[in-house]
């Protein structure tokens, strides 16, 4: 019994905790293999006391095997990695997000070039944002990365999300355009320099997609086919950046139009759609700079954000919710600074401050602005000796909010969270084990938000145990990695929204308690011989979510909805000269959606993607590619949410010109 | 001797009545995901937790609002998201289905035709496609299943009822929070032959929303107010006063009747909560109301803090209260549990005098009821007919309309399968 549309994101955010679909992975790409030695240099900032074997765990794609993927988000990149399930609306335009080892959207920080993307209204990151063409590498750490340098907010989320620029080494022009399913066109364009030790891009691109691709609903009750509405999207991004040794810097700007369909329901005419539309304006720009003096490192971070959204139901066709038409503005101001000392080459003593200044303006019945102070420390201690690593860290928090709104600002939210981790290598086997306590605070929309904010809300902790091993094989020809990690999490105080007892109306809260118990593996073959290159990527998801919210309860220790115990991924790539084919399976078990009848599963799916790209020289420094990808080869029918239909099979064809 | 015969019947009839406990629940499964379903209760059993699909073969919709009972063979079903009222025999099975109703809520019925209240702005009727500012009432004819006529009422009119040749709306205005407009204070009367709305008797008490109980002339209306400086009210609502146009036709009490319903003897049940988006805090109240009484004193008295037998103390354990109901029929008393949601909520039964008989599971949100009656109840059962017209549009096999069929598909049209 909803009865506004305000809930067509609340609830749906909030309410399905998380989505989960898991993954395939692909691992560490033989460094060797991609960084080229100027890159290197560039980023030896992030080769520290644990030199090329992270403590952390860690998984990584890179340049080329990073391009080789059917990807065009860094959302489809991460699909590949081991413990992480995507949340996705459907739609072209949909919404996308991660989450890692079922801790939740929330709990996962994506970081650029070190510096968080952050969103203060309701904390998520949209990944559909951001483009991997501008990117070098995509890591996923579980808990956090573990560099001896690093801010206090790289330590705030319960898994982190690192995405690492490309720094140019030559002078160089591409463009591409490319056709796809669903009236979906894309054009892009790349201008990079590199000279006199400086170096930096200015990439353009622009889609537009219809984004109405059929669907079709067939079981003992229902055969349904029809097109999907309203999941158009249109998008222009353009982003800069700028290097030189220890200082870079990244400009971005990005706008979108979309869709917000709605579920596929029951109706005898396709008359009524669920006409929500959402507008995206959002700039950033950031500056980090670090430098080394002896055996001190230091580093300082500034960012300016400033985000635009407008979300509107005021049309005819929509009859069915409250006519909205709300406009939102966030600017954020984000400072950094970081000291390293390692005293002895084996040890290495940091601290770090970082402020954030969050202001949030709404055009809601009964709301005001908010302001929010966020203010983080960290000391952290990381020691490699002889094998045996230890890395400790102690962070704490401080949030304070400032509003007019009738409710009142919420308290000041205070706590010191821990880290610990421990690693031994003994040849190419390295043995870890960590643990991370860690909350989310909540955000202003489960604040403030007008009829279902609740300013009484606790913050969401996560704790998370990890052990893990690693083997690495290396040769002229020949390169082989595996990684298996055994986690447990527990998730307390969650922060959902949920309907108030006796009142038809809802509102944020902290209910529930989750066990999660998973494994995540990993295994990746490279082979090379004369023009051939081989590589068999895989990653393997097992895990068992339970609700242990209250122990009377019917579903207490019953599996968490969406959540799948299995999921893996296998993608094989086969490159001859200058033609790649790469072919990859993700599969999904099924999962649950309700607890009330057995028949409310989601059926697992396979998702096969084929690649095909050609890269051919016509002149001196000038390539052209033809690139054709099939997504969906089977044209499975699949859903992340009941009724919301995912695209089946669809194709993308891709011409680029480089000089 | 004849009194004692009489007397016997009687018994017998009572025991026939108890045996033939028959109960219709509306699970409203969760907004948008197309698994709205019925349960079928009968003598103490489950029959089923999709009942509709069992004699259909094919699902009801997206969240189903409201249900009543047409006549002997006709019930009528709002289901709010699918945009349709379903039409099935108390066996179950689908007579009809009338669409272009958007945003469908509440339902009420002469026994000729069926209103439905509607948030939403524009109505299919015989005449063409009506457009309106606020929400309103539309008219069915069961003869048709066309919507006859629709006339506006006020922003996002929700529970309604049929007196004397009137309808009475409540109005709740309950979009205002996000809305351009503030939350309605009033009951729109309309006269149901004609459709045009006679007056609106202000309450004065906001957002008239939740389930409205009919207990012959009197109403028993739910204002939860808004949740943060306006607390909820109950307002006990006199017909015949307000057709007279006496001002003094209603009372307010200081009690929330999120979930109410009418027992045999002519009172209403309430369960309902004060909340404080402030203080994040409840206040509940479970109250027996006597109208006559509440009207008569003015509101000093007619109100008792209890249930029959263990009910509150019963209601109080139930984690999420969803829907109480009398059947008036027998006069025994049920009440649901939505659970948490994601898990299946659970059916209570207490015989009339509040003694707890059984625990039952059914489908998500179960939340509205209707008793068919038992078998000696039936009168003059008439013959439903389909009435499905040759409009000429391609369905699916279940009921879809179909703009663009996709080749060796079966479809129906005008009443036949089609291959294409």
């Amino acid at each position: 019994m909803i009865r506004t549309s305000l809930f067509k994101k609340i609830t749906l955010c909030g309410i399905l905790l998380c989505i989960y679909i898991s993954h395939v992975c692909a691992q560490d790409a033989d460094p060797r293999s991609t960084v080229t030695p100027k890159e290197l240099a560039d980023t030896l900032s992030s080769v520290n006391v644990y030199g090329r074997r992270p403590l952390a765990t860690r998984q990584a794609l890179h340049g080329k095997e990073l391009q080789a993927l059917s990807t065009t988000s860094i959302a489809d990149a991460l699909k590949y990695f081991a413990g992480v399930q995507i949340k996705d609306y459907g739609g072209l335009g949909g919404l996308k997000t991660v989450n890692v080892r079922s801790l939740g959207a929330q709990h996962v920080g994506i970081y650029i070039d070190g510096i968080r993307v952050t969103n203060a209204q309701n904390g998520t990151v949209d990944l559909g944002k951001f483009s991997l063409s501008t990117m070098e590498t995509v890591e996923l750490y579980n808990a956090n990365k573990l560099d001896d340098c690093q801010s206090a907010s790289e330590y705030a989320s319960g898994a982190t999300v690192y995405l690492r620029t490309r720094r140019p080494a030559n002078d160089s022009l591409s463009a591409q355009l490319r056709m796809a399913s669903f009236g979906t066109y894309m054009a892009k364009a790349n201008m990079q320099f590199a000279r006199k030790g400086w170096c930096g891009f200015v990439d353009i691109e622009g889609l537009t997609s219809a984004g109405d691709y059929p669907f079709r609903y067939k079981s003992e009750f229902e055969d349904t086919v029809g097109h999907r509405d309203n999941s158009d999207i249109k998008y222009g991004r353009i982003e800069g950046a700028l290097f030189k040794g220890g200082f870079s810097s990244h400009i971005y700007y990005y706008y979108s139009e979309r869709g917000c369909p709605g579920g596929i329901v029951r109706r005898l005419s396709d008359k009524y759609t669920n006409v929500g539309r959402e507008w995206d304006g959002d700039f950033f720009t950031q500056m980090s700079y670090n430098w080394q003096a002896g055996n001190h490192r230091f580093k300082v971070n500034a960012k300016y954000t400033n985000e635009y959204l407008r979300y509107c139901t005021d049309y005819p066709e929509n009859q069915n919710t409250a006519k909205v038409n709300n406009h939102y503005r966030q600017e954020d101001i984000y400072g950094a600074a970081c000291y390293s000392w390692r005293p002895w080459h084996w040890m290495a003593l940091s601290a770090s401050y970082d402020i954030r200044y969050s202001k949030l303006n709404a055009d809601l019945k009964h709301f005001d602005t908010v302001h929010r102070t966020d203010q983080k420390q960290v000391a952290a201690l990381q020691i490699n000796w002889r094998g045996m690593q230890l890395a400790a860290s102690l962070l704490h928090q401080h949030y304070k909010d400032y509003t007019q709104t009738h409710t009142g600002a919420a308290d000041p939210l205070d706590r010191f969270t821990p880290a610990i981790s421990l690693g031994y290598t003994v040849k190419s086997l390295t043995l870890r084990a960590w643990h991370k306590k860690i909350f989310r605070a909540p955000t202003l929309n489960d604040l403030y938000y007008t009829q279902a904010g609740n300013r009484n809300l606790k913050p969401e902790y996560t704790k998370q145990w990890n052990i893990g091993a690693e083997w690495h094989y290396s040769s002229p020809r020949w390169n082989a990695s595996i990684q298996a990690d055994g986690y447990i999490n527990k998730i307390e105080n969650r922060i959902v929204c949920l309907p108030l007892k006796g009142t038809y109306t809802w509102s944020m809260m902290n209910y529930g308690y989750t066990y999660c118990r998973g494994l995540n593996a990993t295994g990746n073959v490279r082979h090379n011989i004369r023009d051939w290159n081989f590589s068999l990527l895989t990653s393997l998801t097992w895990q068992r979510d339970l609700d242990r919210t209250d122990p009377d309860g019917d579903i207490y220790n019953k599996p968490i909805c969406y959540s799948p115990t299995l999921s893996y991924g296998i993608t094989g790539i086969v490159a001859w000269r200058r033609l790649s084919l790469t072919v990859s399976d993700l599969h999904v078990s099924e999962r649950m959606w309700s607890y009330a009848d057995p028949e409310d599963f989601l059926k697992p799916y396979n998702n096969i993607d084929i690649k095909l790209s050609y890269l051919h020289t016509v002149a001196k420094k000038t390539d052209i590619g033809i690139c054709l990808e099939v997504n969906d080869l089977l044209d499975e029918q699949y859903e992340h949410i009941p009724r919301y239909p995912m695209p089946g099979r669809n194709y993308k064809l891709t011409l680029s010109l480089s000089l | 001797m004849r009194k004692t015969i009489f007397t016997l019947i009687l018994a017998v009839m009572a025991n026939m009545a108890m045996a033939q406990e028959k109960i219709i629940l509306l699970n409203e499964g969760n907004w948008q995901a197309d698994n709205g379903r019925i349960s079928y209760f009968e003598n103490g059993t489950v029959m089923s937790n999709q009942w509709f699909r069992d004699m259909n073969g094919y699902k009801l919709g997206d969240t189903p609002n409201d249900i009543i009972q047409v006549k002997d063979n006709l019930i009528a079903i709002a289901i709010n998201w699918s945009n349709i009222v379903q039409f099935i025999t108390p066996e179950g099975r689908a007579v009809a289905a009338t669409e272009d109703v958007p945003n469908n809520r509440k339902l009420a019925s002469d026994g000729r035709y069926v209103y439905i209240s509607s948030y939403g702005h524009e109505c299919g009727t015989v005449d063409g496609m009506k457009e309106f500012t606020k929400g309103y009432v539309a008219k069915i004819d069961i003869n048709t299943f066309k919507v006859v006529a629709a006339t506006e009422v006020g922003y996002e009119p929700e529970g309604i009822a049929y007196y004397k040749g009137h309808l009475f709306v409540a109005n709740t205005g309950g979009y205002a929070f996000q809305e351009d407009h503030e939350y309605e204070t009033t009951v729109s009367i309309l006269d149901a032959e004609t459709m045009t709305l006679v007056r609106n008797v202000d309450t004065r008490q906001i957002n008239l929303y939740g389930k409205m109980s009919q207990s012959g002339k009197y109403l028993c209306i739910n204002s939860p107010g808004d949740y943060y400086d306006i607390q909820a009210a109950a307002i006990i609502f006199d017909c015949d006063k307000a057709l007279q146009g006496n001002d003094d036709c209603f009372v307010s009490l200081p009690y929330a009747a999120t979930y109410n319903c009418t027992t045999r003897d002519g009172k209403f049940l309430a369960v309902g909560s004060r909340y404080s988006y402030y203080t994040g805090e409840y206040q509940f109240n479970y109250i027996t109301i006597d109208p006559e009484e509440v009207m008569m004193s003015n509101g000093s008295s007619g109100v008792e803090q209890s249930l029959p037998g263990t009910v509150l103390e019963d209601i109080k354990k139930i984690s999420m209260p969803y829907g109480i109901y009398v059947n008036p029929y027998t006069g025994y008393i049920y009440a649901t549990d939505a659970g948490e949601f994601v898990s299946g909520g659970a059916l209570y039964q207490w015989s009339p005098e509040g003694l707890l008989l059984g625990k039952h599971k059914v489908y998500i949100n179960p939340a509205h009821f209707l008793a068919l009656p038992p078998d000696g109840h039936f009168t003059g059962i008439e013959d439903v007919t389909s009435t499905e017209q040759e409009d000429g549009y391609m369905y699916d096999l279940h009921g879809r309309r179909i703009t663009t069929p996709q080749r060796a598909h079966i479809y129906i049209k005008n009443g036949k399968k089609v291959l294409k």
